[in-house]
């Protein structure tokens, strides 16, 4: 294993050098610290918070006053935080969703469909028990069920990613449509247990019993939920850096040849990851339903979470505990757009929105930065360690011992996915 | 010590409210909740302040509208009713919220310095707009009014922990003992627009774009086909469905579609005037809805059912005032001027509108009934006697369409 202090940034070698002398230019590092890797993003969101302050004084508002309105909403009340870790919830499950995917360069666009399957499964589950079951059971029932549903929906695209190589960005992006006329078409149109048969002035979801309801922590509405994702977060980290599976896909992660040479099961690999993606956001809609809508809900769970897990994980840099982290940023500044709209000044609701937007697009441009070193002018061309890298790269492919520069994979799938969503 | 002070009253609000919302107990008496209701009330004004002072100091600041959570204006003026509305969509400037946000100043306008209201906007809704209704009821908002029907759980389950204030649900069924409902009879200008829309019409085939096959919208689809019919019998309604309130593109492109297979007149229930713009880039004509929109396609525009909640509004706010609200189920009419008819576009001739009006007279003097037997359903089976009126609660359950309707219901 290498020093876990300095991570391999890129499986190419610097031959694509953006170089010319006594000016301005890019140059690839051979090498990232942990410093890097830690102020870039953080920096990002401060260009971020800069930029919409300058925006938001055009516009004339006081960015001050709006930031604090902003971290006092989410962050510095006890009702703030609670509300924004109950918004984080699903952002954590989708965040990891994406971040398993991307690690091994799958781009899985459809933590959205899974989640409403997710939610689907978990709902029937809980409807099907009814009040026979103690809580705990129903509970851990439902988040399997949950698991199975959002697999269910993924293993389409991931047999056909895995045996036709079809392109699994348009086909989980694709299916995401497709589960949203599902979950509507559940509680429209059809008589399914789903939906409640005394709403007949406005279809609604059938509520799941009370024994089915996850627990809640005091009089918030923080509920279990939270605590699955974190743990769940936990036991992605645990894959990832102590099983011989998170082994395999750090391998394949770097190149799926090197990972042929040293003998992984790619089409099995492709399909397990993927799966183990569904189930995650799977997770996340059945955590909605069962501690949050209460019910299955279209309105409530079609908020973009599956696409916004995309931001985390990317923002994250494909880290489990940074994934925590950044649904908690997230969540909170997801929620304090509502509390701006009380300014005296009204500060719309879509300035969190933009802020959103802006960090993403800050994250990414930054991502410049992590893979290249800026060359100024002035600054004497850095020593060429080109064989040095290139000997060591050998090595770290048939290890699999590198990291395979996550904030590169999820910048990619950011993108593509922005687009695609947008 | 101050600090002691304050975890105490924390802790009994913390007590207080987990015994108030625990679990739903229909069968809790009376009396308690009476009790409880007064302590609560004391000891989260006490919370609230106490929190703000703190939040004040820590970050020294000397801003008075630092009051909570937000930064709003909620809470405590004497004599000053402060009131809230929670939008599902953006003001704007034409359509459902539209005409919600002119309610709202009506009603500003009429009661002056007795009020101070705020709105916030873009609510989504079901179990996420949970915390907004709480969020403003902890703010101090004495009434808060919601308008959209996936407001109606949540707006039901922050109620009872809040017991003093007063919510008001716009187009739900779910009352408490602070909390109302009204909504109107759109379906009587329905019956109207369908006069003009059949007027228009040369195919004799009309588009309607729909949000969700859900009665209110089902009752609306229903009353404007039999206004086509009393102009021409033989025209058919055809109906898309957008799932949607609020999305200009959809509703753009389901009008399109609808244009496309030979449709020349375009309806809606949709918050948007943009299939009145699809409309008009086809020149063919259009019904509106929610607020006058005609400015959005002038040449396309015939006429809109609209929404008139102002004076709803004030009654509302006049009864709080006097303490002598109660929950009520306000279903208004056009009598009454909650719903109405906009102004006609230039191309709704004056005999159309000579017998539109003398519709409409008969509507608000209660002699003419839009659901009225016979009715037959799509499928020609008779679903009304002749001569019978349908009652109110099978208007508001309604899950079938009458015949000459192109679609399925649901």
């Amino acid at each position: 294993m290498s020093a876990p202090t300095r991570d391999r940034v890129d499986d190419t070698p610097p031959s694509g050098t953006i170089r010319a002398p006594r000016r301005l230019a890019l140059e690839p590092r051979q090498e990232v610290s942990r410093g890097v890797l830690v102020a870039v993003p953080v920096l990002a969101v401060l260009l971020a918070l800069i930029v919409s302050a300058l925006f938001l004084r055009l516009t004339g508002h006081d960015p001050v006053t709006v930031y604090r309105v902003m971290v006092r909403a989410s962050f510095a009340s006890r009702f703030g935080i609670a509300d924004t870790l109950v918004s984080a919830t699903p952002l954590i499950l989708t965040g990891l969703a994406a971040l398993v995917s991307f690690r091994v360069r799958l781009w899985n666009i459809g933590a959205e469909g899974q989640l409403y399957l997710g939610a689907v499964a978990a709902a029937g589950m809980a409807l099907l028990l009814g009040d026979r079951l103690a809580t705990p059971v129903n509970v851990v029932l439902m988040i399997v069920a949950g698991a199975l549903g959002g697999m269910a929906w993924i293993a389409i695209p991931a047999l056909a990613r895995a045996w036709l190589r079809t392109n699994e960005i348009i086909t989980t992006l694709l299916l995401n449509s497709v589960a949203l006329l599902f979950i509507n078409w559940l509680i429209f149109g059809s008589r399914s247990i789903w939906r409640d048969p005394d709403s007949g002035q406005f279809p609604q979801g059938q509520r799941i019993p009370a024994a089915a309801e996850f627990p809640r922590f005091g009089t918030t509405r923080v509920h279990l939920g939270l605590l699955v994702a974190v743990l769940a977060a936990v036991v992605v980290w645990l894959v990832l850096t102590r099983t011989r599976f998170g082994f395999r896909m750090r391998v394949l992660g770097d190149s799926e040849d090197a990972a042929r040479y040293a003998g992984v099961p790619v089409r099995g690999m492709v399909l397990a990851v993927l799966l183990l993606s569904g189930a995650l956001a799977g997770i996340a809609g059945a955590a909605e339903v069962g501690g949050l809508s209460r019910r299955l809900d279209p309105s409530s769970l079609a908020i973009g979470l599956g696409y916004a897990g995309i931001i985390v994980a990317a923002l994250a840099r494909l880290n489990p505990g940074g994934v925590v982290l950044v649904a908690v940023l997230l969540g909170g500044v997801r929620n304090a757009g509502t509390a701006l709209q009380s300014l005296p000044d009204r500060v719309p609701m879509e300035v969190a929105v933009m802020l959103e937007g802006a960090i993403l697009l800050f994250a990414l441009g930054s991502e410049v930065l992590v893979r290249y070193r800026i060359q100024w002018p002035w600054s004497r061309p850095a020593d060429d360690p080109a064989q040095g890298a290139g000997a060591a790269e050998g090595t770290d492919a048939a290890e699999g011992a590198a990291d395979p520069a996550p904030g590169v994979d999820a910048a990619d799938a950011a993108e593509s996915a922005g687009g695609a969503a947008g | 010590m101050r600090s002691r002070t304050r975890w105490i009253a924390l802790l009994a609000v913390a007590g207080l409210v987990a015994s108030a919302c625990g679990e739903t107990d229909p069968a809790e008496p009376e009396g308690t909740d009476v009790a409880t209701e007064e302590a609560t009330d004391e000891v989260t004004e006490d919370a609230a302040t106490d929190e703000a002072t703190d939040e004040a100091t820590d970050e020294a600041t000397d801003e008075p509208e630092a009051t909570g959570t937000w930064a709003g204006e909620g809470g405590g003026e004497d004599g000053v009713l402060q009131v809230a509305f929670v939008y599902v969509g953006p003001v704007g400037d034409a359509g459902w919220t539209y005409a919600h946000d002119l309610g709202r100043l009506a009603m500003e306008e009429a009661l002056g310095d007795q009020v101070e209201t705020t709105y916030i906007e873009s609510v989504e809704e079901g179990a996420p707009s949970e915390r907004i209704f709480e969020d403003l009821a902890r703010e101090g908002y004495e009434l808060i009014f919601g308008t959209s029907f996936g407001y109606m759980d949540p707006m039901a389950t922050v109620a009872p922990d809040f017991p003093e204030v007063v919510f008001e649900h716009c187009s739900g069924y779910t009352t408490g003992d602070n909390l109302g409902t009204y909504f109107g009879a759109m379906e009587e200008p329905r019956y109207l627009t369908g006069m003009a829309a059949a007027a228009a019409s040369e195919s004799g085939r009309i588009g309607y774009v729909a949000a969700f096959p859900i009665p209110e919208v089902i009752r609306g689809i229903n009353a404007f086909a039999l206004g086509v019919q009393e102009m021409d019998p033989d025209a058919t309604v055809e109906v898309v469905w957008t799932s949607t309130w609020y999305d200009p593109a959809v509703e753009k492109e389901a009008a399109e579609s609808l244009l496309d297979q030979g449709a020349d007149v375009v309806a809606q229930h949709q918050d948007t005037p943009s299939p009145g713009q699809a409309a008009e880039e086809r020149g063919a004509s259009w019904v509106g809805y929610n607020s006058d929109m005609s400015e959005f396609a002038p040449d396309a525009w015939l006429t809109a059912p609209v929404w008139d909640w102002g004076p709803h509004y004030i009654e509302t706010v006049e009864a709080v005032l006097d303490g002598t609200w109660t929950p009520r189920e306000v279903y208004g009419t056009m009598a009454e001027g909650m719903v109405g008819l906009a102004p006609f576009g230039p191309n709704v001739d004056d005999d159309t509108q000579a017998l539109i009006d003398e519709r409409r007279q008969e509507i608000e003097d209660g002699s003419f009934a839009p659901f009225t037997g016979p009715l037959n359903d799509q499928d020609g089976e008779l679903r009304v006697e002749e001569g019978v009126e349908m009652t109110l609660p099978e208007l508001l359950s309604i899950d079938w369409f009458v015949e000459g309707v192109v679609g399925s219901a649901g």
